[in-house]
């Protein structure tokens, strides 16, 4: 396989052809009649699957830095370039992208009935600026792609949202773009300072990187400026409030896209930006408490809410802020594992998180309801249903042989030995989260079936099986057998720990060292 | 091509692009004179008057394709990219302007071809202003383009608001002109010179007077309404909302844009010796204009009215690439003059088409569901409003990134984040216009229904956002030519002595 992609200069096209073919597909959605848009999408989406799936065996796993680089003149008198790469880190995103992209339209196929032309552009033209961002080496580039983003998401959630969803799309675009505003102020000045410390003036990663520590004086400024842009993202309490509105109000597309990928570049962004530019201040003593104590305020207080939302989509969005602190402390936690664990979790939660907004989403074009009061016993009727819902459901909680726990071990295990107090405030939250979904599953699908408009709901049609059935496999098989994903990340972290090693204080308790450690 | 602009001969070749906009402006007004009575007269007039701007364009571009440059110091009027970069602009401006307004007044029923006399020349003012090399010359620009500016701002001249708009504008702009006379009598007393160059090298080889202090803070005063700065802003939303739509389009785009000009090369020129002195002041300034004017542009619900405080908030942003005072800075000047005026212009544009006929002005309720009826007009604005916010993808990202550059390379960084800050807060207005077309559904379906369009506002639309949108991925090509110009514009600025 290696060798055939290899043949084919696979590593010289890959990357501009998943960029740039969403976007280059919009006109002939434009174009063609209105019932060809979901079937151009569908067939975009299926060679961006197949095409990016190559990236898993062309990938070299044991080469820790930026693989198929390209570098290309933009505007080269200010050093900014067309310059794209993926390592470790970013090949999971990307394969996340991909992987979700047909899903997300064959999970649209009969919600969209209207204006299905400027829903599937929007969609594809999310996607470009998705991948943008996971493989930008370019920080120009990669602020291009962060703020454009919001364009596409901001209609999703307007045009095809439900009731309140004009409130939802400005609070979204709101808090997101006045998040990111200081953020381009301080990629500039990082320009500059590093221009004046090697008299090249470049927008590149790898040679602001290498410079990083001309910035040192500013450190603690340049990080907070990056810092709020990618907290709203993630969301870390307590920027978190955008989400559950967004989430509620957008078409199942949108919250699915938001779940699985949006919210993984706040985190993504901590990781590629702000801590291994600022590792000084990043990972100082205070900074990292503070950093590590909202993930797990995030951690347990949204889970806390989760147990009392009325609205099953509402409690999956409550339940996405509480996984996403556990990358957040996993990235503080700064061990291989931990970090490695955060970058578990940011798959697993999408999977899980994906299917969990899919299985509502369906419910949804059934009964246009979302209320778990207004379901009950649906196993009944629909127990294919109510099967995906259980597996999903136990992967997000974490359980044993199923994707969710490989990811939340790995983080407590490896920040225990940093914040020991966190790790085990947070390890409470196992219960937490078990009480909401299983509460929920039972309200839903297990109860007295009460309500008779139930009666004719459907069970999984064949369309929604397929939708369903990747995502089921793929969350069994991190479950039980994650070698091969925690492979393509290892080095990634080993090395990223590397860079940011001499910055660490001392942990907490040394003598609990989790290296060499595995599931 | 080294002309001597103390000859007569030298002096009209080197104000040719003015010289021909005037006379043709002096033809048209003997056509008007012949012809004034119905509606296809002033749509005649108005495409009379394209060709004298297209003759001015031809004759900048022949100036600057042959590279004329002043022997010796430039006298009166200057020659250097800078200034031809200035003179496209501005007659880019005024044509579009025109084009703009062929069908509006006819709409409007406003038949007095006049109006394109006027414009031509204002234009021709704001080109004198623009590329004055000399402190008469600066206040000869300023008054040809504010007096053209005043009539054509009450041209609406039966209804209330445009008389208003147009007295309210005349008696602040008397206040200003005065406040720069004085300034400039008093540098001249200071200096003994009105050239920019001799002022400067005077002003460097002295130490400072309390006269030539006082001299520019007069000065600064009085560009300071011309722009709109806060403090001396309150006339902006008035006579915006007031005059007839294509002429505040002019007034945003050209009036400042000139205005903005000549203070570049003012300060660049003549004051490089005081820019510790001048430099707090402008950041001053710059600082109330962004927050005030973005604060006040949030309360609007006119469309007008909100653009025009959302110009006040830009020209506290052009003052901060002026506070740069480098080449990077001077540069940022013209980058984001760029285009903010070409946003200006498209925005004001297509505002100008939706209106009805006799409407006082456009609410931003009036915009609701237009993206139904009127899907290309309202996507143009969608694409406006996003320049003007700073968008990555449009061509206004690119100019805020460039200022922001140019004040970081300074080693500030306060002031741009309180120019983010501003950006943080204009969203709270720029957002609820795209809001409205493409997500509120029509309350009125008949209203949008009677919109026209016509065809020559829409190629000159068109061609607006299109240019946002290819600058704002490849800005190549203003962008160098803006370093370029600027890095001339600072050569002559470095004069070895008065000679």
């Amino acid at each position: 396989m290696t060798q055939f992609l290899a043949s084919i200069g696979y590593e010289h096209w890959i990357l501009h052809v998943l960029l740039l073919l969403p976007l280059l597909a919009i006109p002939l959605i434009l174009v063609f009649p209105v019932h060809s848009a979901r079937w151009i999408a569908l067939t975009v989406a299926l060679t961006e699957l197949g095409l990016g799936l190559g990236l898993w065996w062309a990938f070299d796993s044991n080469n820790p830095g930026m693989q198929f680089v390209t570098d290309a003149a933009w505007l080269p008198q200010f050093g900014i370039g067309y310059r794209i790469g993926i390592d470790g880190i970013s090949v999971l995103m990307v394969l996340l992208s991909v992987v979700m992209m047909p899903l997300v339209v064959w999970g649209s196929w009969r919600g969209i009935d209207q204006k299905q032309r400027g829903f599937y552009s929007l969609l594809l033209a999310l996607k470009t600026g998705m991948l943008g961002v996971f493989i930008s080496t370019d920080l120009f580039l990669f602020y291009t792609f962060w703020e454009l983003l919001l364009i596409p998401m901001y209609f999703l959630i307007g045009i095809w949202g439900s009731s309140n969803r004009l409130y939802a799309a400005t609070k979204f675009v709101i808090y997101t773009f006045v998040g990111s505003l200081l953020m381009l102020v301080a990629i500039v000045w990082m320009v500059w300072t590093v221009g004046k410390a090697t008299g090249v003036y470049s927008f590149a990663y790898a040679h602001l990187l290498e410079h990083a520590e001309s910035m040192a004086p500013w450190g603690g400024w340049l990080f907070v400026a990056f810092a709020l842009a990618f907290a709203v993202k993630v969301p870390l309490f307590p920027f978190h409030t955008w989400l559950p509105d967004a989430h509620t109000e957008a078409p199942t597309a949108g919250s699915v896209d938001l779940a699985v990928i949006l919210l993984k570049m706040g985190t993504y962004g901590f990781l590629r930006f702000a801590i291994p530019f600022f590792p000084a201040f990043a990972l100082s003593k205070t900074t990292g408490l503070v950093m590590a104590s909202l993930a797990v305020i995030g951690i347990v207080y949204a889970a806390l809410v989760a147990m009392v939302q009325p609205d099953l989509k509402r409690l999956v969005a409550y339940s996405s802020v509480s996984h996403l602190g556990f990358v957040m402390l996993g990235i503080w936690g700064s061990t291989v594992e931990s970090v490695q664990g955060a970058i578990l979790v940011m798959v697993s939660h999408g999977l899980s998180t994906g299917a969990l907004f899919f299985i509502i989403g369906m419910l949804y074009e059934r009964r246009h309801t979302r209320k778990i009061a207004d379901f009950g016993g649906l196993a009944r009727v629909a127990p294919l249903m109510a099967t995906a819902f259980t597996i999903t459901a136990f992967s997000s909680i974490g359980l044993p042989g199923l994707n969710g726990f490989i990811g939340e071990f790995l983080v407590l295990i490896g920040s225990f030995g940093r914040y020991p107090w966190l790790v085990a405030a947070a390890a409470t939250v196992v219960v937490f989260s078990a009480a909401y979904m299983l509460w929920s599953t039972q309200r839903v699908f297990f109860n007295r079936f009460t309500n008779p408009l139930n009666e004719g709901i459907g069970d999984l049609n064949f369309r929604e099986i397929a939708v369903m059935a990747p995502l089921i496999i793929a969350m069994l098989w991190i479950g039980l057998y994650p070698k091969p994903l925690l492979h393509r990340t290892e080095a990634a972290a080993r090395r990223y720990i590397e860079l940011i090693q001499p910055h660490l204080p001392p942990a907490s308790l040394p003598g609990i060292s989790t290296s060499g450690m595995k599931p | 091509m080294g002309i001597d602009l103390a000859t007569p001969g030298g002096a009209t070749l080197a104000l040719l692009p003015e010289l021909l906009l005037t006379a043709w402006a002096l033809v048209v007004l003997l056509v008007v004179a012949w012809r004034h009575r119905t509606a296809a007269d002033t749509r005649f007039v108005g495409l009379l008057s394209l060709f004298g701007y297209l003759l001015a364009v031809v004759a900048t571009g022949w100036l600057a394709w042959r590279g004329a440059r002043a022997d010796g110091l430039p006298q009166m009027i200057a020659l250097d990219g800078f200034r031809f970069a200035s003179d496209a602009l501005l007659l880019w401006i005024g044509g579009a302007i025109a084009v703009l307004s062929l069908r509006w007044l006819e709409r409007q029923g406003i038949l007095a071809p006049e109006y394109y006399v006027l414009l031509m020349l204002a234009t021709v003012g704001m080109m004198l202003l623009a590329g004055a090399a000399d402190l008469i010359t600066v206040f000869l620009g300023l008054e040809v383009m504010s007096i053209s500016v005043y009539v054509l701002a009450g041209y609406d001249r039966t209804r209330r608001s445009s008389a208003e708009a147009s007295l309210k504008y005349f008696l602040l702009g008397a206040f200003a002109s005065g406040f720069l006379l004085y300034g400039i009598a008093l540098i001249y007393g200071a200096t003994g010179q009105f050239n920019f160059a001799l002022i400067g090298a005077q002003l460097s080889a002295t130490p400072p007077t309390l006269m030539a202090k006082f001299g520019m803070g007069l000065l600064l005063i009085g560009f300071g309404f011309k722009v709109a700065a806060v403090p001396f802003h309150a006339w902006a939303p008035d006579v915006y909302e007031g005059s007839p739509t294509p002429v505040t389009a002019f007034m945003a785009s050209g009036v400042k844009a000139a205005a903005f000009l000549a203070l570049a090369r003012l300060l660049a020129e003549a004051f490089p010796a005081y820019v510790l002195l001048w430099r707090p002041i402008i950041a001053v300034l710059a600082v109330a204009t962004i927050l005030v004017g973005n604060l006040t542009a949030l309360a609007q619900t006119s469309m007008k009215r909100m653009l025009a405080y959302s110009a006040v908030a830009h020209a506290g942003y052009l003052m901060l690439a002026l506070w740069a005072h480098s080449d990077e800075g001077t540069a940022a000047v013209l980058v984001y003059l760029l285009a903010y005026s070409i946003t200006t212009v498209a925005a004001f544009g297509i505002l100008a088409s939706i209106e009805r006929a006799g409407a006082r002005t456009v609410l931003l309720t009036d915009l609701e569901g237009l993206f139904s009826v009127r899907p290309f007009a309202s996507l143009g604005l969608a694409v406006c409003m996003l320049s003007l916010l700073g968008f990555p993808g449009t061509f206004g990202f690119i100019g805020k990134w460039y200022l922001i550059s140019a004040t970081l390379g300074q080693g500030e960084a306060f002031l741009p984040i309180v120019a983010m800050i501003g950006s943080g807060i204009s969203i709270g207005y720029y957002l609820p216009v795209i809001l409205a077309m493409t997500l509120k559904p029509t309350r009125t379906r008949s209203a949008h229904t009677t919109i026209r369009f016509p065809i020559p506002a829409k190629i000159a639309v068109a061609i607006c956002v299109a240019a946002i949108l290819v600058f704002g991925l490849l800005p190549n090509i203003p962008l160098n030519f803006a370093t370029q110009e600027a890095v001339h514009l600072r050569q002559t600025a470095m004069p070895t002595g008065p000679r």
